[in-house]
């Protein structure tokens, strides 16, 4: 285990200076091989075997918490998760789904497309004005939602977190646009869910064929979203 | 040193494998994963509501379990363990847009809604590889079943019930949907 420690402190050590990194990293060295000599074979496996078993289970953790590592589909700001409910999602996706106890949408029954990042690649932020406007692909319902990170905020007012095809107004070509701000506007307005902070859009569409096909998908037919202005 | 490089590589190929190892793990030790959660409706003939849907004043129970749910729709879980036999879903089409779908240990098999509905009943049944070709031997030439048979993967999992309520006053309703389908185990000894 103590020999391992040396291997790991010589990254931070390249902050220094050149000829003092080049002695402490040739101390270092020479400690460590003093070391393996003297401990042989018993303490060099432990140490194979303890880190093998940290690096593996702690790299599976970080793979494996949060959001899906991939199988996403990107399109404009959107990304749509096609796979992650079908038995044919990958391993990671499975042990996400796992973890969280998230039960996603099979393929027969919609598709998820997220969004964390406006049209200009901007992360969604809670203080600024979106709006999101467009068309959605063929589907027989959809739900946007908006969601903050963590626990909502208990002191905000508990308004709405999203709009429903059948709810939303729209123009008289089909189109419709959503506001989403920290402040009330006339029409398809949805209120930011925390005060600040990072924000995510979740479209779902239910009963849709765009699921089987997810490569008939392009950008002219998911909503566009547009950063207004910001609160400073 | 040549001695510490060698276990250090060797501690990498150790932490490649115990990656892997452990990923491929996770869906089958987890505990909080929806196949273990659904676990405890397994024993209701109606299906476990995971999520309500917020109706006027009262918020959303805190029964929900989903990471992210969507506010507009009402879930439930009907879990089925197929070892006491096939399990039937019996779902009434009604005026909301109604989907079921079968997830086993590996993720969702089988998925459909209710448009595909034969005189507003749509039945779902599950089973085993045996069961099915018992219920096929089975099957009376002269009346024809109209279930609609899926061979699950596995013995575990659970069937989900979703109701999207597209309008605020759609809510109750969409719980109350949720509510009235029907889950129960066909209990093998009825075959004549």
């Amino acid at each position: 285990m103590t020999t391992g420690n040396p291997g790991f402190a010589t990254p931070s050590g390249a902050e220094a200076d050149p000829p003092r990194r080049r002695a402490s990293l040739r101390g270092a060295g020479r400690w460590v091989s003093r070391v393996a000599r003297k401990s042989g074979t018993p303490l060099l496996a432990l140490y194979a075997l303890v880190l093998g078993a940290a690096l593996g289970l702690a790299s599976a953790d970080w793979a494996t918490r949060g959001g899906y590592p991939f199988g996403g589909v990107r399109i404009g700001p959107w990304t749509a998760w096609p796979r992650a409910g079908s038995n044919q999602a990958d391993p990671y996706t499975r042990a996400v789904n796992a973890r969280r106890g998230e039960i996603p949408l099979a393929v027969g029954e919609g598709l998820l497309l997220t969004a964390a990042e406006d049209d200009e690649g901007r992360a969604l932020d809670a203080t600024c004005a979106y709006v999101v406007a467009g068309a959605t692909p063929p589907a027989r319902a959809w739900t946007l939602t908006v969601a903050g990170r963590g626990a909502r905020d208990p002191q905000r007012p508990h308004l709405r977190e999203g709009f429903t095809s059948t709810e939303i107004l729209r123009q008289p070509d089909g189109r419709f646009a959503i506001v989403l701000a920290p402040d009330a506007e006339a029409g398809n307005w949805l209120p930011t869910p925390r005060a600040d902070g990072p924000m995510r859009l979740a479209l779902r569409l239910y009963d849709t064929p765009a699921a089987a096909g997810i490569g008939s998908l392009d950008r002219s037919v998911v909503p566009t979203i547009t950063r207004r202005e910001c609160a400073s | 040193m040549i001695r510490l490089v060698y276990a250090t590589l060797t501690g990498l190929v150790l932490a490649g494998i115990v990656h892997i190892a452990a990923v491929l793990a996770i869906p089958r030790l987890s505990e909080t994963d929806a196949v273990s959660k659904a676990r405890s409706s397994e024993n209701l003939d109606h299906p476990q509501a995971i999520y309500t849907i917020a109706t006027g004043a009262a918020p959303a129970p805190p029964e929900a379990w989903l990471p992210i749910p969507d506010p507009a729709v009402a879930v439930g879980v009907c879990a089925y363990d197929l070892s006491d036999g096939p399990m039937r879903v019996s779902a009434r089409t009604g005026p909301l847009a109604l989907s079921l779908a079968a997830h086993g240990r590996q993720g969702a098999f089988y998925a459909v809604t209710d448009q595909a509905a034969v005189r507003g009943a749509l039945d779902l049944v599950i089973l085993t590889r045996a069961q099915y070709d018992q219920a096929l031997a089975d099957d009376d030439e002269n009346e024809p079943s109209r279930d609609v048979r899926i061979v699950a993967p596995g013995e575990r999992g659970f069937v989900v019930v979703r109701v999207i309520a597209g309008l605020p006053s759609q809510r109750p309703a969409a719980n109350e949907a949720v509510r009235a389908v029907s889950c129960t185990t066909d209990a093998p000894a009825d075959k004549s």
